[in-house]
């Protein structure tokens, strides 16, 4: 009898084990091979492995969960991933963040920046889907541009399709530091609607940290102006203006070749010589 | 025709071969602008209106006739420029991912209505209305 009940114990050990596994998430920290990532080109964000997030159908539920990885030995943030359903959503204004200083956070100014500040503390999973305020675990310095361009569009899309349809979608982001550096280089975002099997929601995405106009130290966060771009002498950039819309446009625009021939005109020479001509500049390619 | 498409602050229609938004109320809206008359298009964007008599079909933009109304979700609109009589764009003023953006050039065609409304899960939505 005893015997029969010491060959239990590891069999009873291993359930309970399963047991608590089942419990929690069972997503886990990507596997991205991000080894050919394309360096930051002009694009807020590039399209990783078709677009396809890489879950496994075990990771997918219809149960709302949110889940914060512990800090590193840095004290830097790793994977969060929820099930993002109307539940977890918040129904209150979002409260102060400011005490959570992130690795890697400098309060820095840049008046060409939006909003003057280069760095946000920027949500991993956003406000907007899970309702977290200052949990250090949520929380990354980031770029401006990197929240607003590279990591907004996909929280305002899961946003909108959970409270439309109140479906459920798996969301993970995961911020890549290079090393020991303190800033991350970048956030792996993934995202699939659970009820439909990603008819609504799909995508899988690699956004940059970086800031046009600024050079970052990774390492520590300090930032200085990248040195302009300047054509060389004699050397003009050229637009193209629409004289009847008073817009501006890069060569490469899609706008320009429907432009009708008659509004169409070139034009060799500095962006600020347009602004005060008047001239305000393409909302799509963004001259 | 008559083309209603939904586009995001940089001009977006869609992402991955996905919408980018969806609002009811902009749906209600299309409804009730089309009451009356035919409503076209893609089947996959079918689903959006259960119930609702619109007419599901690949080629929608083909079979759409003068006055009939058609509901684009990232087709190129380019090539049917010449037959569209009006063009209905509801903004979401949000930013969203997008890879297939409008193809026709607004700055070419001349605004004769906007107006800005409520949606249920956008603060704010803006309709606007165009001809060649």
């Amino acid at each position: 009898m005893k015997r029969a009940r010491q060959a239990l114990v590891p069999l009873l050990l291993a359930l309970c084990l399963l047991l608590s596994a089942c419990a929690g998430p069972a997503v886990s920290a990507p596997d991205t091979d991000l080894s050919n990532l394309p360096a930051y080109s002009g694009a807020p964000y590039v399209v990783l492995d078709g677009n396809v997030p890489d879950f496994s159908q075990e990771d997918l539920t219809e149960t709302a969960f949110e889940h914060y990885s512990p800090l590193d030995a840095l004290g830097r943030c790793s994977a969060a991933w929820a099930c993002v359903g109307q539940e977890l959503m918040p129904t209150e204004e979002r409260g102060s963040i400011g005490q959570v200083k992130p690795t890697g956070w400098h309060t820095v100014r840049y008046d060409f920046v939006d909003g003057k500040y280069l760095y946000n503390r920027c949500h991993l999973i956003g406000y907007q889907l899970t309702g977290e305020n200052a949990n250090e675990r949520n929380l990354i310095t980031g770029t401006r541009y990197l929240n607003v361009e590279g990591m907004l569009p996909f929280e305002n899309l899961v946003a909108d399709y959970v409270k439309e349809t109140g479906n459920h979608v798996l969301y993970r982001v995961t911020p890549h530091f290079e090393g020991t550096e303190l800033l991350a280089r970048g956030v792996e975002l993934e995202a699939m609607s659970v009820e439909d099997g990603g008819e609504g929601v799909l995508f899988h995405v690699y956004a940059y940290n970086v800031q046009p106009g600024v050079e970052i130290d990774y390492a520590t966060g300090e930032s200085a102006l990248s040195a302009p771009a300047q054509p060389e002498d004699g050397q003009a950039v050229t637009y193209i203006l629409n004289t009847g819309t008073m817009r501006f446009h890069d060569p490469g625009c899609a706008s320009v070749e429907q432009m009708k021939e008659e509004n169409k005109a070139a034009f060799a020479g500095t962006r600020e010589e347009l602004l005060a001509m008047g001239y305000t500049p393409c909302g799509q390619c963004k001259p | 025709m008559i083309v209603i498409v939904t586009l995001d602050e940089a001009g977006g229609m869609s992402f991955n071969g996905r919408r980018q938004s969806r609002d009811r109320a902009v749906l209600a809206q299309a409804l009730q602008l089309a009451a009356g008359k035919a409503l076209w298009m893609a089947p996959e964007s079918a689903p959006l209106f259960p119930g609702a008599p619109v007419r599901a079909d690949a080629d929608f933009l083909d079979k759409a006739g003068p006055g009939e109304f058609c509901w684009a979700e990232g087709q190129a609109l380019r090539p049917y420029a010449e037959r569209i009589e009006k063009l209905i764009c509801f903004r979401w003023n949000r930013r969203y991912p997008g890879d297939v953006f409008l193809d026709l050039p607004l700055e070419d065609w001349r605004l004769t209505e906007r107006v800005d409304f409520l949606g249920f899960s956008h603060e704010k939505i803006t309709r606007e209305v165009y001809v060649p």
